[in-house]
């Protein structure tokens, strides 16, 4: 009888011990994480993103404002709030100067953070730079925000992606000849495609572009364009829309073992395992540019706590949701290692091209700014496959071969980060 | 010889979707004067509401009823309360309004559903046939057949029948008409209807076979008008053929390497060649009578 009890008393204190580890781990961490709110004077930061058709790219603001509301919670900036102004561009380029030029020049922001806009950022790259403003973006995708000074984003975006689901395909699926198939948008989805193209040469295996208008409806002639053209693997070099759109006209033509089939992050979205069906599984390739949803890590945790927290309802919780999460801390982070009363956009935008070297479970590879051209510190990432409604891992963090990665090494070699 | 016959059945598809679309759109445009460029917005909103309520659980016939009466109530919505205040204004005012009536639904579209991945699947997809090596699903000779369908029946509907003869009076001179005593309201709430019928079950096709993005559908209405504009927005037959046309040169013109990404410019071309032709002939596309 006593040991029964023993036993029970075990199992309970068992439970609370377990129970309260989980309430622990639920509580999000945030700066000086010291559960005293923000007093002082705010720190006005700002963020761009553009939600209207054809897509929603708030995912990294949404991301960035829980994490800010989180830290103002915390102590804030040692003890100044930070005051996080959004706007949406609509994906309307005159609407895009119009938010960025208020931003930066009636608002005054120190810093962008979290930034999620295709137009803004083709838009406002000279502006930032004119104003020597540092816009830690999350959800880049064309290439005028990678080769930009004062543009550095936490997600790969198309190329890195891309080029990381054809070595894969290449070491592991055999793939011989790939077709990229892109929007016909030339600072978008030529430019991966072509610096997939590279890559696939530099291998000595082959690859075909089949760019289309991003309102083409025939995507059944797509498909078959490509199985005109005798490839044996399809990358998605698409937005997870249109992307789908393909996947089920092959479907339809019975086309999963046709073709290997591979996709940059796009298509890495918690909401896709129900879109696809059983149909795909085990066929369904995926680079993902940062850490997968239930990673164990503990900013992938962190990242949760603080969305289930502090976020939306609605927010989404997708890759630029992390990496609006990941721009947020690092900032943060830069942030706390100034002295409070000198935080203005001078000395903001010098300490961010100060970051080196900061690191995440989230990234594979080392986080870093520096003084450059260009930025693309995000250049290493996972495969997973689609297999029985969920993504699995089937290769951890690897780098990418690509000669466009160059001017990034020798970067990485000025910080010391590579030999 | 047989990858343009491959290309032919795709483009088949898709235009016959285009043809609906024209189709239902002549038909109002016959009987009300309006160009309606809500129709792809119509469309596209009934194709949300058929998966919103497949994702409900609902059983697909109830699904595939709830999405023609969002297409039926939509657009005898705007017919009953704003078409009618602007029956007597110039036909660019009256697509004007209905490109507002559009911007509304489609704003409407994004409030209601965010922008999270979807596929609308019908159980016709599962089934098909092989032509030519191509699997060609009963989703697919359903909008061909329907689209072929419709236009006979329409053309039927308004040479054979009652309704129709008072729709054709009413395109022919909306004054006169009044004045022998037509029910002016009652013969364009039915066009409404029709025409809102048809952009449902397009929508609906559209979904499925396109993609379900609710803005790809919007525009669909583009497509159409140009298929439209070839039957000079006033023969059935010419919609019909003008709309697979269209999209049978699209498909075929991924064929030609450097148009091929370019070949979503086919229904503007064709829609300014024919209005081209058709100025040949001193004819104002847009004007009626009215």
């Amino acid at each position: 009888m006593f040991m029964r009890y023993m036993g029970l008393a075990l199992m309970l204190a068992m439970g609370f011990i377990s129970y309260s580890e989980e309430a622990k781990a639920a509580e999000p961490e945030c700066g000086l994480n010291t559960g005293e709110k923000a007093t002082g004077e705010p720190i006005v930061v700002g963020g761009i993103n553009g939600n209207a058709p054809p897509g929603d790219f708030s995912g990294g603001t949404d991301a960035a404002a829980a994490y800010f509301h989180c830290v103002n919670d915390n102590g804030g900036i040692n003890g100044r709030p930070i005051k996080y102004i959004v706007e949406n561009d609509q994906w309307n380029p005159e609407l895009a100067a119009q938010v960025a030029t208020k931003l930066v020049k009636d608002d005054g922001v120190v810093a962008l953070v979290g930034n999620g806009s295709v137009v803004s950022m083709a838009v406002n790259a000279k502006l930032y730079k004119d104003e020597d403003v540092m816009a830690m973006a999350s959800a880049c995708a064309i290439s005028d925000c990678y080769e930009n000074s004062n543009i550095v984003s936490s997600n790969q975006g198309p190329l890195p992606s891309g080029i990381g689901a054809l070595k894969f395909a290449v070491e592991e699926l055999g793939t011989e000849h790939a077709a990229c198939i892109g929007f016909n948008i030339p600072n978008n989805g030529g430019w991966a495609c072509d610096w997939a193209g590279k890559y696939m040469e530099s291998v000595g295996k082959k690859s075909t572009a089949l760019l289309m208008d991003p309102s083409a409806v025939d995507l059944n002639s797509v498909y078959l364009q490509a199985l005109a053209e005798g490839v044996d693997t399809i990358m998605l070099m698409l937005p997870a829309g249109p992307a789908l759109g393909i996947l089920k006209v092959a479907e339809e033509q019975d086309g999963g073992d046709t073709f290997k089939w591979i996709s940059p992050t796009p298509l890495y979205d918690p909401t896709i395992p129900a879109a696809l069906g059983d149909y795909w599984d085990n066929k369904l390739y995926v680079n993902i540019e940062l850490g997968p949803f239930n990673s164990d890590g503990p900013d992938n945790q962190n990242w949760i706590a603080v969305m289930d927290k502090y976020g939306e309802k609605e927010d989404r919780r997708d890759t630029f949701s992390q990496s609006g999460y990941l721009s947020a801390k690092f900032f943060v982070e830069t942030l706390l290692k100034m002295d409070s009363a000198e935080i203005n956009r001078t000395n903001v935008t010098k300490a961010i091209k100060g970051i080196s070297g900061l690191t995440s479970d989230l990234l594979c590879g080392p986080y870093y700014v520096g003084d450059f051209d260009r930025h693309m510190p995000n250049h290493a990432g996972r495969m997973v496959v689609y297999s029985e409604n969920e993504f699995k891992v089937v290769r951890d963090c690897y780098d990418i071969d690509s000669s466009y990665l160059e001017p990034i090494r020798e970067q990485e070699r000025q910080l010391r980060l590579i030999q | 010889m047989k990858i343009y016959a491959l290309f032919l059945i795709s483009g088949l598809a898709v235009g016959s979707l285009y043809a609906l679309g024209g189709i239902g759109l002549v038909v109002l445009r016959r009987a009300t004067g309006f160009l309606n460029f809500a129709y792809g917005a119509i469309a596209a909103a009934s194709a949300m509401i058929c998966w919103q309520f497949i994702d409900w659980g609902f059983a697909g016939p109830v699904s595939w009823l709830m999405s023609i009466l969002t297409g039926v109530a939509l657009s005898v919505f705007f017919g009953r309360f704003f078409a009618s205040g602007l029956a007597w204004r110039e036909p660019v005012v009256k697509a004007v309004a209905t490109l507002g009536f559009a911007l509304i639904i489609l704003g409407l579209i994004s409030f209601i559903w965010d922008d999270a991945a979807r596929k609308l699947v019908l159980p016709t997809d599962k089934i098909g046939f092989r032509l030519m090596e191509v699997r060609i699903t009963v989703t697919r000779v359903i909008a061909f057949g329907a689209s072929l369908l419709i236009a006979l029946g329409m053309i039927l509907y308004l040479e054979k029948t009652k309704t129709g003869l008072l729709m054709r009076a009413l395109a022919n001179n909306r004054a006169h008409s009044a004045l022998i005593g037509i029910p002016i309201l009652r013969v364009e709430t039915i066009a409404w209807a029709l025409s809102g019928a048809l952009a449902g079950f397009t929508g609906m096709m559209f979904g499925d076979l396109v993609r379900l993005d609710p803005t790809i559908i919007t525009f669909m209405v583009i497509p159409a008008i140009a298929a439209a504009i070839c039957g000079r927005l006033e023969s059935l037959f010419l919609t019909f053929i003008g709309g697979l046309s269209i999209g049978v040169a699209e498909a075929m013109l991924t064929l030609v390497k450097t148009a091929a990404p370019f070949r979503s410019l086919v229904p503007f071309v064709v829609a300014v060649l024919v209005i081209l032709w058709m100025q040949r002939k001193q004819r104002l596309v847009f004007q009626t009578e009215d």
